[in-house]
């Protein structure tokens, strides 16, 4: 009596708790995962971005960030942050990274926009549309980033880069976006940043 | 997982009246909560300590998880420079612990007060937790000894080197000071706790001074014989502040609050109206007494894969305690170095070979209050070792990078508590 008294508290207390004596298969064990954890200080976890300017990874497609990993890590798009990362990445596995956060569902930032902002810049959406559908949810076949949800200063910085060809200066494919990055206002670029931001 | 109190109680059946959360305790005695499955004992809520318990819960969540923390609230470090120029308050870098409670940790407000590796157990309080393995994250201790005069004045003699109550009351010292009044801040020598740290107080010190008391000056008195980090970007932000007297190679070795005045190491006496002394550092405490350190008796050497301590099994060390990896003592590094020791562990758990990890740094200074510097390390695995692929700077400083800084502390805080 006292044994089953034992046992079945035991099995309650394991129960409980959640607890077993075996491994138990948690987030991390999808392919990449450990690779990506260097990632999450600055992209969150799962690549869930919660700042205003450090994109969301989670659901961005396998190709993009591969080729954004390759630009960063040659330079081809400068920055101080990235280029040391994007090196590391591809040495602890460029696939497998790209892999992981393709995996991830996407969920919109938390990071809130002016709804003034978001309502101009989707009049002003309309120039968008022909490469990233009215929506902004954009071509994965085709290179075109989804930039539904992404935080907007992320939306806006990479947008002044465009304009000042500052990101991946001899990319032939990005010539004609850049052209019409310089006929948009900056007030505007902000606006359309909102837009596609707020987007859902 | 979350789990309350009392369930907690009611299902351990342990009748202390020891808040999860924290609270007035009494004494705990004996084993404080029997083992029934795999348990992690996590020392120390810092930056390394809170990373290794949540990504514990996530690569594994069938390990228990304990968190021994003190202090009820988290302060940053990183940032904290700024609420002495009042860029920032106190409270925007203060957080609570109750974010961990989703993951399923286990919080416990209380110091942990020895570790016993051949028991594998943690000392609390008049009793003990039992553990698989334990995770020693408790930073850096001061060398008090060091400093002739310091011992006996360390209410006086600010070092607000662990952001908290000493930030704030540092930055009342520094507010309260007459126009015209020398602040003289020391710089001990490396290594210690976020090496280019002094340099960015360095700089709002001074720009707080040249902004609202213009009469006043700086003194910097480094132990080191050269501004050990960032060092040409740093030098090129002082241009904006000739009311900064840096001095290398000048080790402050005496301090007396009497005569307001410091001594350095060859003689020279220097007078100030306030005074931030930022002592000599070695690991923990209870690194030191469980006999975690090496030879030097300063910091703790590990496995560069699993930060499992070279001197005792089962405990691992992370964060600015430790030595020999090619890794600044940073708020970066150390989350890093949880998340790696946190996947190594759920591995080692389940008899599986941990994967080769990597660190990484990401470290931002502020010049002035709108403006920031950064240093980037990236690092790959190598013969068992972590080896530096790549250290990179900003080209200068701007508000730019000043923006890239908020979004690296919005991240990373959640990272670790969120």
């Amino acid at each position: 009596m006292r044994t089953t008294q034992t046992l079945v508290g035991t099995v309650a207390l394991l129960l409980a708790l959640g607890w077993s004596t075996g491994a138990v298969a948690g987030p991390l064990d999808a392919r990449g995962a450990s690779k990506s954890l260097t990632c999450s200080a600055c992209h969150g976890f799962a690549g869930q971005s919660p700042s205003a300017t450090v994109p969301i990874l989670a659901g961005m497609s396998a190709d993009y960030f591969k080729k954004a990993i390759q630009d960063y890590a040659a330079g081809r798009r400068p920055s101080t942050e990235m280029e040391p990362y994007a090196k590391a990445v591809i040495q602890a596995g460029l696939d497998d990274v790209a892999a992981y956060f393709s995996g991830q569902k996407r969920e919109p930032t938390a990071i809130t926009v002016d709804p003034a902002a978001a309502a101009r810049g989707k009049t002003a959406a309309v120039q968008c549309a022909l490469c990233h559908g009215p929506d902004g949810r954009g071509d994965s076949a085709k290179g075109v980033p989804d930039l539904r949800g992404q935080p907007v200063g992320y939306l806006r910085n990479q947008m002044f880069l465009f304009k000042a060809d500052r990101r991946s200066p001899a990319d032939e494919r990005l010539k004609p976006l850049k052209a019409l990055m310089k006929t948009i206002p900056d007030e505007t670029l902000a606006d359309l940043a909102a837009y596609f931001s707020s987007v859902r | 997982m979350g789990i309350t109190r009392r369930d907690f109680m009611k299902t351990s059946g342990v009748g202390l009246g020891l808040g999860l959360m924290g609270g007035c305790a009494p004494a705990i005695k004996g084993d404080f909560a029997p083992k029934t499955g795999r348990r992690v004992v996590v020392v120390g809520g810092g930056w390394g300590g809170t990373s290794a318990a949540k990504y514990l819960r996530l690569a594994d969540p069938s390990v228990e998880v304990y968190l021994l923390e003190p202090n009820q609230e988290f302060v940053s470090c990183p940032f904290s420079n700024l609420v002495l120029s009042g860029v920032r308050t106190i409270d925007s870098i203060t957080f609570n612990y109750k974010g961990m409670r989703r993951y399923g940790v286990k919080v416990l407000h209380e110091a942990a007060g020895a570790i016993e590796p051949d028991r594998r157990r943690v000392r609390l309080g008049e009793g003990w937790l039992e553990y698989d393995r334990a995770i020693v994250a408790p930073g850096v201790e001061f060398q008090w000894e060091q400093v002739d005069g310091l011992p006996a004045n360390k209410d006086v003699v600010l070092h607000a080197w662990k952001a908290g109550p000493q930030t704030v009351a540092l930055a009342k010292q520094l507010q309260s000071m007459d126009d015209g009044g020398v602040f003289v801040m020391t710089i001990p020598p490396a290594a210690y706790r976020c090496p280019p740290g002094p340099y960015e107080r360095a700089c709002q010190v001074a720009w707080y001074l040249k902004t609202k008391k213009p009469k006043s000056k700086l003194i910097v008195l480094d132990a080191n014989p050269n501004v050990i980090s960032k060092t040409a970007l740093f030098r090129a932000a002082w241009q904006a502040y000739p009311n900064l007297e840096y001095r290398g190679s000048n080790k402050v070795v005496k301090v007396d609050p009497g005569a307001r005045e410091v001594t350095t190491e060859i003689g020279d006496r220097v007078k100030y109206d306030v005074i931030n002394l930022i002592p000599p550092q070695r690991a923990g405490t209870i690194a030191v007494e469980a006999d975690l350190v090496g030879a030097d008796k300063r910091w703790c050497e590990v496995n560069h894969l699993t930060f499992e301590s070279v001197k005792h099994k089962n405990v691992h060390v992370i964060g600015d305690s430790t030595i020999g990896l090619p890794v600044p003592k940073s708020g970066n590094v150390a989350n890093a170095m949880g998340k790696v020791t946190a996947v190594a562990i759920a591995h080692l758990l389940a008899g599986k070979e941990p994967p080769p990890m990597a660190p990484g740094n990401t470290c931002y200074s502020w010049v002035n209050d709108r403006e920031a510097i950064a240093v980037v390390n990236a690092y790959k695995i190598e013969g068992g070792k972590v080896v530096q692929i790549e250290q990179k700077l900003t080209p200068g400083q701007s508000a730019t990078v000043g923006q890239n800084a908020i979004a690296w502390a919005t991240s990373i805080w959640n990272d670790m508590l969120g």
